[in-house]
């Protein structure tokens, strides 16, 4: 009976592996625990007193979803700093070589690019102070509250400054990525492009991991939904 | 209206000492003189909401019985954030005493 139990929370849990193993063998240690300190004699009668005290699975497994899509927000708050400083970096580190190799960018591109630059800027800084914004509000609200509705408005912000910040970001580097472009029009060779190329392939692969835990996020969200609208049937 | 507390429950039971989750669930109800009775299962999400604020830390450790089990001890955030509490929820008491009483609260509460 533990181990249907258990297999039933476990499952619940999948979506996070480690989460899931976790909790599988903290549950079963309180179960066995609660099963040696039950007076019956009868074992099968003290599982299903421990399981029958321990609550719904599903429910307990909603609960540690909603705590681990809280993880990932917190995460994702962090790593949102973090890689705008990766970006910033790589802008800083591609202008510098362009100052370096004295390489100017050819005239018919300009107008172009001074347009883009200035979407760059704004978009850029955008993201800078949303970054620091939605990474204050977690560091501020260190303890994600206990109550459902409070935590679902925690959860809403911090999301959504880290959606719009993550959004401006990508602006930020897809402007970049044009400049670039228009920089590298008529490069001599593969040599002078490297460390353009090099900087760009860095952003982009900062926005890919953004990307990648947003997804991560939305996907334990959907799971922790769906587990709180089974146990509300 | 217990579950609102719970964080401050978990607190206190821990502030004796390290302990697994079925320990913890054990002094709650010793300390409550058995008053607080909660469903199990709801004592482990608390457990992972105040680790993952950096009030509690956990590790793994073999038992007599050979078992893993996960202890969890408070840390120098939680001691913090325990006394806070206390001393809101202490305001708090004297407060609703004093109207029960018909007398005047000794402060006023936060």
């Amino acid at each position: 009976m533990i181990h249907d139990y258990l297999d039933t929370l476990a499952r619940a849990l999948s979506f996070d592996p480690s989460l899931s193993q976790r909790v599988r063998r903290e549950v079963e240690d309180h179960l066995l625990d609660a099963v040696a300190a039950d007076p019956a004699r009868d074992r099968r009668e003290a599982e299903r007193q421990a399981v029958a005290h321990f609550g719904e699975p599903h429910a307990i497994a909603a609960e540690f979803a909603r705590v681990a899509v809280a993880r990932q927000a917190r995460s994702l708050a962090a790593a949102i700093v973090v890689m705008v400083f990766v970006v910033f970096i790589a802008m800083k580190a591609r202008v510098a070589w362009y100052a370096a190799t004295q390489w100017t960018m050819a005239e018919d591109m300009r107008p172009a690019a001074k347009i883009v630059l200035l979407v760059d800027r704004y978009a850029f800084w955008t993201a800078v102070i949303l970054a620091i914004a939605g990474f204050a509000y977690m560091v501020g609200r260190r303890v994600v509250p206990a109550s459902h509705r409070a935590r679902a408005g925690h959860l809403r912000h911090v999301s959504l400054l880290c959606a719009i910040a993550a959004a401006a970001l990508a602006v930020s580097v897809v402007s970049d990525g044009l400049l670039t472009a228009f920089q590298l029009r008529g490069a001599l060779s593969w040599a002078e492009s490297l460390i353009p190329i090099s900087s760009m392939a860095l952003e982009v692969a900062c926005i890919g991991v953004l990307a990648w835990q947003i997804r991560a996020i939305a996907r334990r969200a959907a799971c922790a939904r769906a587990l709180e609208n089974r146990c509300s049937l | 209206m217990l579950k609102g507390h719970l964080d401050m429950i978990v607190l206190a039971a821990l502030a004796a000492g390290p302990a697994h989750g079925y320990a913890v669930i054990e002094r709650i109800r010793h300390k409550s003189g058995q008053a607080f009775d909660l469903p199990e299962g709801t004592i482990y999400p608390a457990l992972h909401r105040l680790e993952q604020a950096a009030l509690l830390s956990s590790r793994w450790v073999t038992a007599e019985s050979g078992r893993r089990r996960r202890v969890y001890a408070l840390t120098r955030a939680g001691e913090r954030a325990l006394a806070e509490r206390r001393a809101v929820w202490q305001q708090f008491s004297d407060a609703i005493g004093g109207l029960l009483q018909g007398a005047r609260p000794r402060r006023k509460p936060a």
